[in-house]
Parts: structure tokens; sequence; C-alpha cells
């Protein structure tokens, strides 16, 4: 057989509690075995709050501190500088949130720790809505969706919250997205943001079929075609903010390919998903502008 | 087993609510209602290869830089890929399901360049010794007769192998002309078969007629002929015989045995198969003004497509719908032929569209030489007695060569008719297979109807379209000024890249994808497999959907 | 060597001496002393510690719980709405069974916005399951936070050290510094066995069903039960060490006496003066300050106040609805065993004087109340 693709080692086991073709599993089985086992976890109030396993049970074969739901990025801060000061500052210490726990509730402390540049990795794992709960709407939900909290006569009218931006607005050292469907990229970012140091935050985007209405064995497809339909731009910002690389290299497929097996984009009429076609396609052009602009910069050729 | 962990008093546990062991006690392969499973089907390529070479495996261990694997695969099923990769009409790459995405990947080049590699590298090919008492006689040294052969000494039968011209190869070496196949190359690649095991060479001798099959059957203990066609079959025209008018084998003949040839300077070649291309292309060579002339259209051309694109560029011109009606004469020697013209009527037994003719038009060509190429006929003297026989075609009961004579077998052109290089050493082999299992008493196996693949079952997100790598090749205006191979054949990058484009239908490719986005972590990968656990295995499918070659299948549990 | 410093600082020399490895804290009036002084301290080398300085109390209590669960000695301080905010991660302290010591600086709270002392930040925090000690001086707010310490790391309890805002944390007082090469004999540089640490994995915290969850609480109790004698052991060790010793409670001229008051904090010392004034006059009456008040030291309190005929406490807090909160705990701890009368008093919410005038007034009410007719006795409110 070939050399594999990504690393044999497993940091996370089976016999975990997530749904079948559950994004966020991948997600956490790749970042692991790009971190190694000097590795420690802090997780929050989230779906991973239950795949790890009930006590005294865990899948993964790291230290894990399951935290409140707002306190993710600042436990792993404490995590770090309390293993610093007890000698060990060679575990990478990352904190694993959801987008409930990022876009909201968490969006206070990770405030905190990207402006202080605390020593961690914070990881997003998106599922765009709070499904450990029961798929209520996050900040995170995309424009369109329903969700137990916006039911299809009062579909979310918002857009997703530009998470992205926010963190770049913090000027931290490394900021990158990636989706499951990629796992080479997603395990590079990971060993890139192990080597930095400060505050790095990788967002991952990672489907749900149970919160999202589709087949499992969908689950990746949907990761492909969020990117290529250009609804997560793949991308990562380095230079503190100041540099942007969008990831391009793919044959652009339709948002509506997108939308069609997910159960929570049925409602919409064609004119709707249009209308979102074209919302999709104006940040498109805007991401590639305002990476363009970055790029002009003086200094920044 | 893993075991979840209990606690009898709160004097077990620890006073922190942490973990002490794994979730691996929890067996999630109960959530389960269908399960994937590998099963490999069999590529729509390997369907196609009338020799069912395992297209799919060896292109595999290409892309990982296992050649000789990759050639011993070939040899499996096919001893000569260096002349196939050269001469074959690919069917294969008919049936390739990447021809629905872009374009097929080019086997045939793959092929030779393995035949090639296998060629230089003579350790490969392992030597077999004869280990059994059975004593087999083949007739004829063409490919079906050497694959015959070469299989029967791999089983360990020691074989006798008849040639009646001196030199070893039949149609390979006096029906393929130089450019395709060269006779330096042909020399090698007999010898490896030869060199492999157990088989002594009679040539110059004459099956039926030297030695007579009463001989054979006698002193062997099964006789495999493989004699194939011996001479062009006629026009039916009156005059045939006389000046003018020349059997393309014949010309063929002479050409790839170094003779010196004028064939005049206006030459009309009749048919529209490879001999007729090869006769054409010769010709041309030999410096003549060529046309070829077909009673049907392009479409219905057997020759290989590529070879008629080479015979154009070169300068031989074509002339299709026009069927010789008469030749003219002055003073004996042959000056024009008179065509009728045709149209396409029904379409015939073999599919294609039955040229008639349109009453009372003609055509007519000036010519100095014109050569048949519209068929070949069997040589049976001395052997029609033996066995049954359809019209001058020795006849089968099924693909493994048997006929009436239990004793004696038979494949090849000699079978079917005017066929192809591969489909004669398929049918030597499966002869070869057929008489091994007669000498060891083994029933014939029952053959399933193979699972296959189309482009719909095969998650094409996984490819990104390319072109084919093209084979290089000299230019046409070189070519025809001599005998030179026309391809080189590919470099190790073109191999390499040709190889990456197999979209391996319906075989695993070790590409990891099933373990790598298994979110149960429900599949092992082991040195040259994977494997389900299901015992965890949730039966999410994403291994099934996202295998981009279809090589997992589901099944319903308890079914 | 003495030193005349004001309460806050004194919290912060007592972090110095304590070898604390991680501070993270927010600012809030009238904590701030404790952690401008401790920053400046981090800064200049004085304590080898990181200070993270957080956006929330909420965050200052995440950031304690993380750095203690990986193993380091973790502190913070706070006050009021900062404590409140916390609440929820003093509830993770517990669970996860972290020794952090939080010094809280009792303020009133809001609204209306009072930047003054009272009890119910801390008391309202009652049942999360933190030690709570309440000090009463400088030098007893510098001694207990590495006593503080010692007690958490032992039980792998929280423990809050609880003192007056400004009666306390602003004024000045002298004492007695400890210095970190001799406590370091008293408290010994934490190393727990069990830590965040990738040499030894271990899942913190997962999805507890009802088969483990009560057990887990069980031992937290447990705890809380070994904890009275665990911080009457450490008290002792620290007076053999210095001289100095608090108990769990503390009873002034209590043997004879007919009426007790039950004080906390900085109260405690004015009535002191009060109950000297009254047994001038020939009153036998004594007071019973208590220090520690989770776990609550139950035999203890019944042990002295059982021999007097009345209990009077005063509470600077109150529990809406009910009564003062200590004035509950009293009564509790007594329930059943004696039928002595316990009469409660509010007084000093948001900061109001408790003056020795003021708790005269209770102990006279106290004594000259026959049969008192309400728990509940509102002491200067303007009627």
């Amino acid at each position: 057989m070939k050399a594999p693709r990504i690393p044999m080692e497993e940091l996370m086991g089976s016999g975990h509690l997530a749904c079948q073709g559950c994004g966020a599993t991948q997600a956490m089985r790749f970042a692991l075995k790009a971190l190694g086992p000097k590795t420690a976890l802090t997780i929050p109030a989230c779906c991973w709050a239950v795949i790890d396993g009930s006590f005294p049970h865990s899948c993964i074969e790291l230290p894990i501190f399951h935290t409140a739901f707002e306190t993710a990025a600042v436990v792993a801060a404490g995590i770090k500088v309390g293993l610093e000061m007890r000698g060990d500052s060679e575990t990478t210490v990352m904190a694993w949130a959801g987008d409930g726990g990022t876009y909201d509730i968490g969006l206070q402390a990770l405030s905190g720790v990207a402006e202080r540049n605390d020593d961690i990795i914070y990881v997003c794992y998106d599922n765009e809505a709070y499904m450990n709960t029961g798929i209520q709407r996050s900040s995170s939900t995309p424009v369109g969706a329903w969700t137990t909290t916006t039911p299809v006569d009062n579909y979310k009218k918002e857009p997703k919250k530009n998470m992205i931006d926010i963190m770049a607005a913090h000027s931290i050292p490394y900021i990158a997205t990636c989706s499951v469907a990629w796992p080479e990229d997603v395990i590079a970012k990971f060993r890139k943001a192990k080597e930095i140091k400060g505050t790095r935050y990788i967002h991952i985007f990672t489907p749900c079929p149970t919160g999202w209405k589709f087949a499992p064995e969908l689950s990746i497809q949907m990761a492909r075609r969020a990117v290529t339909s250009h609804v997560f731009p793949v991308l990562e910002i380095t230079e503190h903010g100041q540099k942007i690389e969008v990831w391009k290299d793919f044959e652009p497929t339709s948002v509506r390919d997108y939308f069609k097996p997910q159960g929570r984009f049925k409602h919409l009429t064609d004119e709707e998903i249009e209308g979102l076609e074209r919302d999709v396609e104006q940040k498109w052009r805007r991401l590639l502008a305002k990476e363009k602009m970055m790029a002009s910069i003086p200094g920044m050729e | 087993m893993v075991k979840k962990i209990e606690f009898e008093s709160y004097k077990e546990m620890p006073i922190r609510p942490m973990t002490l062991g794994s979730m691996m006690w929890n067996l999630t392969g109960s959530w389960r209602n269908v399960r994937p499973l590998y099963d490999f089907k069999t590529s729509p390529c390997i369907l196609g290869c009338p020799t069912n070479e395992n297209i799919q495996r060896y292109i595999y261990l290409v892309t990982e830089g296992r050649y000789e694997e990759a050639w011993k695969t070939i040899i499996e099923s096919n001893p000569m890929p260096a002349v196939t990769g050269r001469v074959c009409f690919h069917p294969c790459m008919t049936k390739c399901t990447r021809k629905d995405y872009d374009e097929a990947v080019d086997i045939n080049a793959i092929e030779r360049s393995l035949g090639d590699m296998g060629l230089e590298n003579g350790g490969w090919m392992e030597k077999s010794k004869a280990v059994k008492k059975e004593k087999v006689a083949v007739a004829g040294s063409g490919p079906a007769g050497l694959s015959c052969a070469f299989y029967l000494a791999r089983q360990g039968y020691p074989v006798t192998l008849f040639e009646r011209d001196k030199a070893l190869g039949g149609v390979l070496r006096w029906g393929i002309p130089e450019y395709r196949l060269s006779n330096e190359l042909l020399d090698r690649v007999i010898k490896q078969i030869l060199d492999s095991g157990p088989v002594e060479v009679k040539a110059g001798v004459s099956v039926g007629t030297d030695v007579s099959m009463d001989q054979l059957e006698k002193k062997y203990d099964a006789v495999f002929l493989g004699l194939g066609l011996m001479s062009s079959r006629g026009l039916g025209m009156d005059g045939e015989d006389e000046d003018g008018i020349e059997p393309g084998l014949d010309f063929l003949r002479k050409v790839n045995s170094g003779e010196r040839v004028d064939p005049g300077a206006k030459v009309v070649v009749v048919g529209g198969g490879n001999t007729a291309m090869d006769v054409a292309r010769c010709a041309l060579r030999a410096g003549s003004e060529v046309t070829v002339a077909y009673r049907r259209t392009r479409n219905e051309m057997p020759a290989i497509a590529e070879e008629i694109e080479e015979a154009e560029k070169e300068g031989v011109a074509f002339h299709f719908l026009a069927a010789p009606k008469e030749l003219v004469r002055r003073g004996g020697k042959l000056v024009r032929v008179i065509f009728q013209k045709m149209e396409l009527g029904e379409p015939d037994d073999s599919g294609r569209r039955r040229p008639v003719p349109v009453e009372g038009e003609t055509i007519e060509m000036e010519v100095d030489r014109l050569f048949t190429a519209i068929g070949e006929q069997a040589d049976l003297e001395g052997i029609e007695s033996t066995v049954e026989t359809d019209w001058d075609l020795i006849k089968t009961s099924d693909e493994t060569g048997a006929t009436s004579n239990p004793k004696i077998f038979a494949g090849g052109d000699v079978v079917t008719g005017a066929a192809s290089v591969v489909e004669a050493i398929a049918a030597g082999r499966k002869a070869a297979e057929r008489i091994g299992r007669m000498f060891a008493g083994e029933p014939e196996p029952e053959v399933e109807e193979p699972k296959t693949v189309g482009i719909e079952d095969m998650n094409t997100d996984y490819f990104t379209r390319s072109k084919r790598n093209l084979v290089p090749r000299i230019s046409a205006s070189e070519a025809k000024t001599g005998f030179s191979e026309i391809k080189t054949g590919y470099t190790r990058e073109q191999l390499a890249s040709e190889a990456e484009r197999c979209f391996s239908c319906g075989v695993c490719n070790f590409c990891d994808n099933c373990w790598v986005y298994c979110p149960d972590v429900a599949i092992a990968r082991h040195e040259d497999e994977y494997e389900f656990l299901y015992d965890y295995c949730k039966g999410c499918l994403i291994c099934v959907f996202e295998c981009p070659c279809n090589a997992i299948s589901i099944r319903e549990e308890g079914k | 060597m003495k030193k005349v410093i004001m309460g806050n600082h004194a919290v912060s020399y007592g972090v110095r001496a304590s070898e604390v490895k991680v501070i993270s804290a927010y600012p809030i009036t009238p904590q701030t002393h404790v952690v401008e002084l401790l920053s400046e301290m981090c800064a200049n080398g004085e304590i080898d510690a990181k200070f993270i300085k957080v956006e929330s109390e909420h965050s200052a209590m995440a950031a304690c719980v993380g750095a203690s669960a990986a193993g380091s000695r973790a502190f913070t301080a706070t006050s009021a709405q900062g404590l409140l905010l916390m609440h929820e991660m003093l509830h993770w302290a517990v669970g996860a069974r972290l020794p952090i010591v939080l010094a809280n600086i009792n303020r009133a709270v809001g609204p209306p916005w009072s930047i003054w002392t009272d009890q119910n930040d801390s008391l309202s925090q009652r049942d999360v399951g933190w030690l709570q000690i309440y000090c009463e001086s400088n030098q007893e707010t510098q001694d207990t936070v590495p006593q503080a310490f010692k007690i958490a790391e032992e039980l792998q309890m929280p423990v809050m050290l609880v003192m007056d805002a400004f009666f306390l944390s602003h004024t000045y007082e002298i004492v007695d510094m400890i210095e970190k090469e001799q406590v370091r004999e008293f408290l010994p540089p934490y190393k727990p066995d069990i830590k965040i640490d990738t040499a030894d994995q271990h899942s913190f915290g997962n999805l507890a069903g009802p088969d483990h969850y009560m057990e887990l609480r069980y031992m937290i109790q447990k705890a809380m039960d070994r904890g009275l004698d665990v911080i009457k052991r450490v008290d002792s060790e620290f007076e053999e060490m210095f001289g100095r010793g608090y108990g769990l409670i503390e009873p002034y001229r209590c043997d004879d006496a007919e009426t007790i008051l039950v004080t906390s904090g900085t109260v405690a010392s004015t009535t002191r003066v009060v109950i000297d004034e009254l047994r001038d006059e020939g009153v036998r009456v004594g007071s019973l300050k208590i220090r520690v008040f989770r776990p609550f030291p139950i035999e203890d309190v019944f042990e002295v106040l059982s021999k007097a005929k009345k209990v009077a406490v005063i509470d600077r807090n109150i529990s809406f609805g009910a009564h003062g909160i200590f004035y509950q705990e009293i009564k509790s701890a007594l329930y059943g065993r004696t039928d002595i009368p316990i009469i409660g008093y509010i007084a000093g919410l948001g900061g109001r004087d408790i003056t020795p005038k003021v708790i005269r007034e209770i102990a006279d009410k106290a004594i000259g109340d026959e049969q008192p007719e309400r728990y509940i006795n509102w002491i200067g409110v303007k009627i």
C-alpha cells in the first residue's frame, strides 16, 4: 500500500457518542493527528462535550478539560500558563469549541484571549447551529436556514456572522479556515498553527447530518460543496491580520447543488435561492478584492 | 474487549470527575442498519480486453512505481505486452470509463512501456520447468501458438512448437510492418517466451504436410492448432490472377522479409482492415502513390483508427463507397480499375451497414498495381480430416478452443477468421488452461457474470479533467520515408502521469478515502488492505459515497 | 518584620508568601489594590507567577480553573458583581475539585450602585461548595492566604477568603509580615498527583449519568466534613510556626455569658469593645466570631452557644424573604439541641457603619427582649 495520506496515529478512538456521519468528529480526528500526543484540550458545552464519552470514559487519549460554555478560550489560556508554570512549556493547548461557544456565548473570552495573544490554538468547529441542544439557531447559522428556533415560516433572515473578520481584527498571528473534505489541508494548517506562538484561530467547517437534515453519507460531499460553491471560503490570514490568502484552485459548483440535499434549505423558493446565490457570489468577490487590496498595500507585496 | 468501568461504591471512584478508560466498550456497530463492505467489481477495461488483462491492477502498480509487479500482472494473461502494446486495437480503451469523463486512459501505451521494461529486465520473467509428463504439440508460432505454448510451459507441460516458416512469429513477423513492430523486437519477445520454459521449437515444419496430424496425436497428449490465416481472399473477379493484381499479404511478406519491392507508380489497395493499411503504408514507403478503396465508409473500417489517421497523414488517399467491378488491361498490363459506387443500406450481422451498389454509377482509377486486402484464408491441408471445420475455419465449441477431437484444440485466426493479435493470445492462453485442466482432471470452472461499473458509479469529485498523454512519435513526413518505428513510447514521467489518470473502476486503489473520512475510526488500515471494524461502524456510509472507485457496496443488516 | 499595610495589600503579601504561580483577575473596587500590587510583584520578579489579565471575572475564574487543573497554584481576587459574574465558574472549581483561592472583598450588590461593604455577595455563593473564611484583621487576612492554600490543596477544594470592603480592605494596620522562605515549610509547592498531563491522560468533567453524579457530590460533602478538622490542624500548624492562630470560631468572654452576640468580619472587633464595656457594667455578655462559614462549624458553635441563655446574631446581609444568613445558620446549628432564643439583627448593609453604639443598641435590645417576637430585626433603618 502507498504511504498513508494522513498520519496513522489515532488519538481519537472508536465507541464515541457522535451521530452517524458527524463532521465534527472527523475534524477532531484530523486535528489530533496533526498535533500529536503532546496536546491538551479544553472543550466547552458543545456536541463534543457529549461525543467524548461518558464518565469515566473518554474516546480521546489526551488530557481534556471539559469546561463551561463561554470559557473555552480562557480556560485554555489558563491551562497553558498553568502548564508552563509547572515546567511544561512543550504541550500545545487547544480550545475546541462549536460555533455557539465561539460566535455567541464564548466570544467575549475568545476576544480577551486573542487580544492578549495568549499562547493557544482556538478551534471553532462550525456546524452552524446549536446542535447539541437540538438544532437552535446560532449567529453562525446561514441566512435562509431552518432551525428549531427559526422555523420554516420564519427561517433565519440574518446572514452568518463574519467570525473570520472579527478574529482578524484582533491581529493574531494565524487564522485559517478549512473543511473536513480536505483532510491534508486541515492537518497542514494544524501543523502550521502548532509551530506558531500566540493565539491561533482555526475555523473548521463540519457538516451535521442531524441538524442540516441530509443523509449521513453526504457529510463530506457537503463539506466539499460548501467550499466549491464559495459558501465557505478556505483561507489563511497571516502577518497578524495583514495578509489574506484565499484558496481558489477548484472547480466551482453551484450554491443550489450545495443546498439541495439539505432539509434545512428545503423550504426556499427558486427566487430565494437565486438571491442567496447572488449574496454568496458577492461576498466571494469582496473577499477576493480584499485579498488583492491587502496584498497591494506598500510593504505587503 | 475493553470493558465498561463500573463502580460498586464511591470509594472506588476518583474524587474528581475524571476518566479512567476508553470508550471502546461502547460497540456503536449496534447503531447500524446497513453495512458497508469492500466489494471489488471488474473494471470495464478488463472486460473489454479479450485476454482480460488485469489492467486496473497493473496501472495501479505503475502509480506505485512497482513496475516489475505490474509487468508480471500482464504476463498472467498476455506473454507479449511489448507486442500488444504496439499493435493491439485496444478494445479496453473503448470501454475505459474515463472516456465518459474526458479521454480514455492510454492503456495501450502503458502496456507498451511495461512490455519494453520486461524485455530490458530479463530477470523479471520467471522460469518454468517440465514437471508434468503430458506433452503438447503446438502448431503455429503466431500469437495464438506462442501464447498457448507459454501458458502450457508455465504449468510445467513440455511443449513442442511447430512452425512452417524458418522464423517464428507467424503474422507478427510477416503480417505487421517494421514501423509498427520490428523484427528485432519480435525476436526478443519470442526469445523471452521460449527461454522461460520447456518449449522445443521445430521450425520449417508444416503441420498437416511435413508432419501428419496422426503422428502428432500419437506422440503428444494434446495438440493445439494456432495456424492463422495464410492467404489473402480473392476478389472473385475476372482476371484477378493476371498481371497487376497481388494479394496484400504476399506483398507484406516480401516487405517484412526485406525483399526489394516495386509496386509501381499508382497503387490501389482494396479493403478497410489493418492489412489494407499496412499494405498501403508499405507501398507508400516503396515510393508509390497509394489509394485505399473501401466499399463502406470510414466509420465502418475495421482498421484501428490510429492506423487510418497515420496512413492519411503520411499521404495515403482514401476512396470510400467503392467496390472493384472491372479490371481494365492494356496489352496485358493493368491500367485501370472501374469501381462500382456503393451506398450504405441496412445493417448486416456485424451491425455495420451493408454496402449496396448505386446502379449505374462507377468510378475509374488509373492503377499500376492493385493489392487485395479484403480478408485472409486458412490453409487446412492435412488437417480437415481430423477436426470439424466450418467454411475454411476450424470449428470450436467454446472459447477454450475445444474441437470435435478431444485431443485437439484450436485458437486464433484459424478459428475466428481475421481477428486480432490479442484475441489470438487470449485463445492460446485459454486453450492452455483448458488443456491443463484436462490433464489434471479438473472440471471446467463456472464463470459468474462479472459486476462492473460505469461513470455514474464513480465519485468524480476526486478526478480532475486532464488530457491523455500523447505517445511521442516521429513525424509523418519522416515516418513515410522508412521503416523506423513510428511511436517511440512514453518517458517514465509520461507513464506515471498517464497511469495516474486511471479511475481504478470498481477496485480499491488504496486512496485512503474510506479510512481517512471514517468518523468512527471503524476502518483498519493494514499493510495491503482495509478492514471494516463492524463493532464500531455506525453505518454512516460516508466511505461508500466517498470511494472514488465504487469499490465498496452496501448490505442491509440481517439480510 | 512588621509593616503598616492596608488590608488589600495584606492579601497580596499573603499571595506572595504562598508562591502562587498563576494569578488571573479583573479589577473591581474595592479589590483593585490587591491586583495592582500583585501585577507589580509579577512584573518586578518578587513573585514567580504569571498574571493573566482577563476581560472579566468570569474569565478570571475560568483562567484559574484552567491553571489549577494544569497543576499550578492559582489565585484570584474580586468583589460583589465580579463574584456574582464568577458564580458559574465557582461551581466549576468545586465540581472539578480545584484548590483555587479567591479573596473576596465584601461589597454590596447593585443596583443601586454601591461600593461599600456588606456580605450579600459572598453569602449568596454559600451553596456553591467553596470553603469560606471571614477575616477580621489585616494580620489575619495575610495569614489566612497560605492557610487557605494549604487547606484547599489538602481537600482538593477551593477556598474563599472574605473581608470587608474599606473597613478592612482600605484600612492600614500593623502586620507581622510572613515571607515565602518561612511559608514554604508550612506550605510546600503544589504538586498534585492528578492534573492535566500528557503523560497521564484523563478527561475531566465528562458527562456523568445519574449513576455517578450523586457519588461525586457525596465526596464533595465528605471533603467539607473533613474540612473542619483540616482547617483546625492547619491553623495550629501555622500557629506553631508563626505564633498566630485563628480557629474556626473565636469566642470572647463567653464562658459565663448569658447573652452572646454572634458576629463576623470587622464587626467582631467593634463588638469586643462593646462587650468589654458591658462587662464593666456587670452585664454577662460575650461575643462569638464566626471565622469559618463553610464548612459551618456546628459543633464548635453549639459548644459555645449552648451555655448561654440568649443568642443575638448580627447579620451584615439578608436573605430576602427569610432572615439574616448567619442567623439561619446559627439557628439550624442549634435546632433541636437547645431552646434558647436566637434573635437576628440586620445591620450595616451597603457600608452603613456598625459603630459601638449600634452594637450596644443591638445588645441592649437582645438582653431586654424577654420573648422576642420577631426573628428579624432591622437596626438603624429610617422608618
